[in-house]
């Protein structure tokens, strides 16, 4: 994924998309408060500078997919792992909630369901039925819908052809109206994603932990 | 109801119905073939339990109401309930794109504390006691009250608050109200005196449209683009550009008072005094003047009142060059505004020599004193640069051509009706100004002719400026009917609720936003069934005209909303111009074809027409035709008016100097000594049209700041904060000259010192409501009725402290 600062204005629709994609529980004011809302898509903001020399950054930050992730080392039962394409998987059965990818991961992208999801029964009705919801006491995290991956693989091999790139869309990139997540295979040259990690103003967060982050951002040009 | 192909934006081409096993589907993601270090797999067996059933995927095209941006959206059902909204990528304005209120409308639609069908109160108003009704008897209950009334009260005891209804509903309303006889449609939307501005100056009463797309630079005075604008996405699609033009975008810079998430946004960020927008933009007109980078070709043909003029008997009248070389010298300028002499000089050079540049005038400028005045010396950076009628420009958008409703029948009653004075009185001298508060104090003020009230997408008593004017009005109204579809502040002092559906469940037209060029007809059809009782406002107006029978029924004599827009829809099939919704090539194709007087017949019969129109969403034209002098503009003598006549009459029947733009002075008020700090009100996205926070997806994204969830806040400088010895995130007490209420203080390097920042109209989690607006203590603006959102001042107390 090659997320362009330059074009993010934080209006937060990759958010919400994903809350809605993903089947995100919304937790109390309360526990939100206690920083315990869930947003696997999250758009963090860095200011600085005062009135009126005041510049904002927006960085939207989903899970980093790492190639050498550091949830996955310390995961005690495999619950999380490195699939064979690249995604960063979490196998909520095996979770055993024990949160040390959730402290291992730099980033802060995992997700700890400290209640099970309470929806009203008319809420329940607009669920995603491909992504199951998570029950109390396991970990969360984006996976880049991987859903839509294995639905795309499998229309692919109905169709008896290759994989394409616009086959396979997260919720984010699919739904970002400046078109500022661009989401492709970084090994395959004729994907956007391939060309623009080379960018000049291409970075990852954190580069120097050496976990080799999958999100690639392009710096603001302002 | 058609489907449409998935994802690829060419309708009707792959219609797939997906099936899919619901359980191994929700599953797949645990079942990867995934060894432990054991080389065991873990894989669960996938279960399939009794009863099971595949489920049956469809796309759906419709229209999202949530905002007047009205963007384009796919509804992807499974089983037939909505489980998603994306893009509809035909959209021409949205193109694909969604807002977040879009996506989270799912939660609108399927939200717990909607409304579960019609019902009266019981007891006293306002006492929370509810019983429920059938559809039948509360459109019966509605008819005979109005029935009665129209006998004995006259016409004119019936009123109608319409919050933004653009298109046909509007329509319906104004059908239904002049054939009733009432002249009380109460409008409480969005007036911004834009209108008011172009009509001075354009003789063309129509907000301003702009080529956001084709322009170069976008110099935005305080319009809140990625905000609350018009169209958010208009702007997002503008500003993320095209990937065919190799990257081409408009460079936007931000005129602002406030570090709004616009001016975070934009490349470049001007922060200026409040009020003092109409300053800057007259200070960049200096230097445009003195260094020759003004249009002279097009002042000279289009524009009066840009040289001095010599009347008969010899007397000069001066003009605008000279006027403003001799107020707004650069220097000068800078301290009214507080920007730096070069950069005001640096960003009028910026403007007058990019290839296509165009000034913006948004809210905040014309809500400020002379707020007339300061939209029309935004707007005059345009005409200086013969920015008008001119591809990435300011355009006069024009409405679709629908076939109008049919000329409304009136009886006897209706016309004595419509004789009457309406109860909110005459306007100011220009524009509408705020109908709904003229409205409220005329009632409380004793006008006792309204015995009707009907709310539409209203809900004044958590909404206006003047609440308390509300809650007196109220009180003297005998029956109050709301067609809110959930609990609002005022729907809770309803006489009798009948819930609309929301967007997503019913049938309307939308029209596009004020602020896009092109003429766009989007229509919404419902994506899913009711999924309560109640029933769509657009029927049961047309329901009750057929009660009510007579020249009322004779004048809408449509059987259901949805034959109403289809009716309407003949205009379009008939114009032999425009095309429905289709790809960008598409779209440039026809409009390269109507540039050379051609047009493409895509449909020989309206059947299938109106078919592929509901489908691919909607109908517009992207051809403008650039030539046309009506659209620079429509004064008698078919100039642009710099220095309007009929303002100076209106500023001296006012008391105020007779000179246009030099009561531009900027806002120096001395803050008294119990208030020290400026209010600045604003509207976060996710609330933009100030409807209640229902969905709880959007009150985990607030705004500037990540971490605040859920409580309303307030923004205001470090220095501020550690002046007045408050604590971050703790509750304060917001209080001005005429009330208070509560926020969570926020300290932000970006608010300048001296000013407050408060979102409008958030809730408490407990419901309370935190409308900054009702704190609001200065007087509306004489020529246009607006009350200015930045004159009011207050102070900050730590909640526990003062209680």
């Amino acid at each position: 994924m090659v997320i362009d600062l330059d074009r993010c204005t934080g209006c937060a629709a990759c958010e919400v998309a994903c809350k809605s994609e993903n089947n995100l529980a919304t937790v109390s004011p309360e526990q939100a408060e206690m920083g315990r809302a869930m947003s696997w898509m999250k758009v963090i903001s860095e200011v600085e500078g005062e009135f009126p020399n005041s510049t904002l950054q927006f960085f939207p930050r989903p899970c980093m997919h790492c190639d050498n992730p550091p949830c996955v080392k310390v995961c005690p039962v495999s619950a999380t792992y490195l699939g064979e394409d690249g995604i960063v998987g979490q196998i909520y059965a095996r979770c055993i909630g024990c949160r040390y990818c959730a402290n291992a991961c730099p980033y802060t992208v995992k997700y700890f369901n400290w209640y099970g999801p309470e929806w009203s029964e008319s809420e329940l009705q607009h669920l995603n039925p491909d992504v199951s919801v998570r029950p109390k006491g396991v970990i969360e995290k984006c996976t880049f819908c991987h859903h839509r991956l294995q639905k795309a693989k499998e229309d692919a091999r109905a169709e008896g052809r290759e994989l394409r790139e616009e086959d396979f869309q997260p919720a984010c990139a699919e739904i970002c109206p400046t078109r500022a997540i661009i989401f492709g295979d970084l090994d395959d040259p004729t994907h956007r994603v391939a060309t623009l990690k080379d960018d000049p103003r291409s970075m990852r967060l954190m580069e120097e932990l050496g976990t080799e982050p999958k999100v690639y951002y392009l710096r603001s040009r302002a | 109801m058609p489907a449409t192909g998935e994802g690829n934006g060419k309708p009707g081409l792959t219609r797939r119905e997906f099936v899919w096993t619901m359980g191994a589907a929700a599953a797949a993601y645990g079942l990867q073939d995934l060894p432990d270090e054991n080389g065991i797999f873990w894989s669960p067996e996938p279960k399939v339990e009794l009863g099971w059933a595949p489920g049956l995927e469809e796309f759906r095209t419709s229209t999202c109401l949530i905002c007047p941006s009205r963007c384009g959206i796919r509804g992807r059902l499974v089983d037939g309930r909505l489980v998603r909204v994306v893009g509809n990528q035909l959209h021409p304005l949205s193109r694909g794109g969604v807002c977040p209120r879009g996506i989270a409308g799912l939660q609108m639609v399927y939200h717990p504390e909607r409304i579960s069908g019609p019902m009266v109160a019981e007891g006293a108003r306002g006492g929370g006691n509810w019983r429920g009704v059938s559809r039948d008897e509360a459109l019966t209950l509605l008819t005979e009250r109005l029935r009665a009334s129209r006998t004995v009260a006259g016409p004119e005891s019936l009123a109608l608050v319409a919050g933004y209804c653009a298109g046909s509903m509007q329509a319906l309303w104004h059908q239904f109200l002049r054939s009733y006889g009432s002249p009380n449609y109460v409008a409480d939307d969005y007036a911004d005196g834009t209108d008011c501005v172009m009509g001075l100056m354009h003789g063309i009463r129509r907000r301003p449209a702009y080529d956001l797309e084709q322009a170069s630079l976008v110099l935005s005075f305080g319009a809140p683009l990625f905000e609350s604008w018009w169209s958010p996405l208009q702007a997002y699609v503008a500003f993320g550009g095209s990937d065919e033009d190799g990257g081409q975008r408009p460079r936007f810079i931000q005129v602002d008072a406030r570090f709004s998430r616009t001016a975070a946004r934009t490349q470049e960020w001007v922060g200026v005094k409040p009020g003092t927008h109409s300053v800057l933009a007259l200070g960049i007109a200096y230097v445009l003047i003195r260094n020759d980078l003004h249009d002279a070709d097009f002042l000279s043909r289009h524009v009066a009142g840009f040289e001095d003029a010599v009347d008969g008997a010899g007397a000069t009248t001066e003009g605008y060059r000279s006027l403003v070389l001799r107020n707004y010298r650069t220097e000068e300028v800078s301290a009214v505004t507080g920007v730096p002499v070069e950069r005001i000089t640096a960003l009028a050079r910026a403007f007058g020599s990019s290839p296509a540049p165009v000034a913006v005038c948004g809210a905040d400028v014309t809500q400020a004193p002379n707020g007339l005045q300061a939209g029309m010396a935004v707007h005059s950076l345009n005409l200086l640069l013969g920015r008008v009628n001119r591809p990435g420009g300011v355009i006069f958008g024009k409405d679709p051509p629908l076939a109008p409703l049919a000329s409304p029948v009136l009886d006897d009653a209706a016309r004595a009706g419509l004789t009457s004075q309406p109860v909110a009185g005459p306007g100011p001298a220009f524009g509408t100004g705020d109908v709904a508060s003229r409205f409220a104090r005329a009632v409380a003020a004793g006008d006792g002719r309204v015995e009707n009230l009907l709310l539409y997408y209203a809900d004044p008593l958590a909404s206006s400026v003047h609440p308390e004017a509300w809650r007196a009005a109220l009180a003297r109204i005998p029956f109050v009917v709301s067609f809110s579809p959930y609990l609002d502040e005022t729907t809770r002092h309803a006489d009798l609720v009948l819930p609309d559906l929301v967007s997503f469940e019913r049938w309307q037209d939308a029209p596009s936003p004020a602020s896009y060029p092109y003429p766009v007809w989007g229509v919404a059809q419902p994506l899913v069934e009711p999924q309560v009782d109640g029933i769509a406002t657009g029927d049961a107006v047309l329901a009750v005209a057929s009660r009510l029978g007579g020249s009322v029924a004779q004048s809408l004599a449509y059987p259901s909303f949805e034959e109403l827009l289809k009716e309407r829809a003949k205009g379009l099939f008939e114009i032999r111009r425009g095309m429905l919704f289709a790809s960008e090539f598409e779209g440039r194709h026809h409009r390269q074809m109507e540039e050379r007087g051609w047009w493409l017949r895509e449909h020989d019969e309206f059947e299938e027409f109106w078919e592929d129109l509901v489908d691919r969403g909607g109908w517009t034209d992207l051809f403008h035709d650039f030539t046309d002098p009506a659209g620079i503009a429509q004064t008698p003598d078919g100039l642009i008016d710099l220095m309007p006549e009929e303002l100076t009459r209106a500023l001296v029947a006012n008391g105020l100097d007779r000179t246009p733009y030099i009561g531009l002075t900027g806002d120096d008020a001395v803050p008294p000594a119990d208030f020290p700090l400026r209010l600045m009100p604003y509207r976060v996205s996710t609330l933009a049209s100030g409807t209640l926070s229902l969905e709880r997806w959007l009150a985990e994204v607030p705004g500037l700041f990540p971490e605040t969830l859920w409580y309303p806040w307030v923004e205001v400088h470090p220095d501020t904060v550690r002046t007045l010895g408050l604590e971050e995130d703790t509750m304060v007490w917001i209080s001005s000259s005429r009330g208070r209420m509560r926020a969570r203080l926020k300290v932000f390097p970006g608010t300048a010192p001296g000013n407050v920042c408060v979102p409008y109209r958030l809730q408490h989690p407990d419901g309370e409501l935190a409308n900054p607006l009702q704190l609001l203590d200065g007087p509306t603006d004489p020529l246009t009725g607006l009350a200015p959102w930045f004159t009011t001042f207050v102070r900050l107390d730590q909640v526990g402290a003062v209680d």
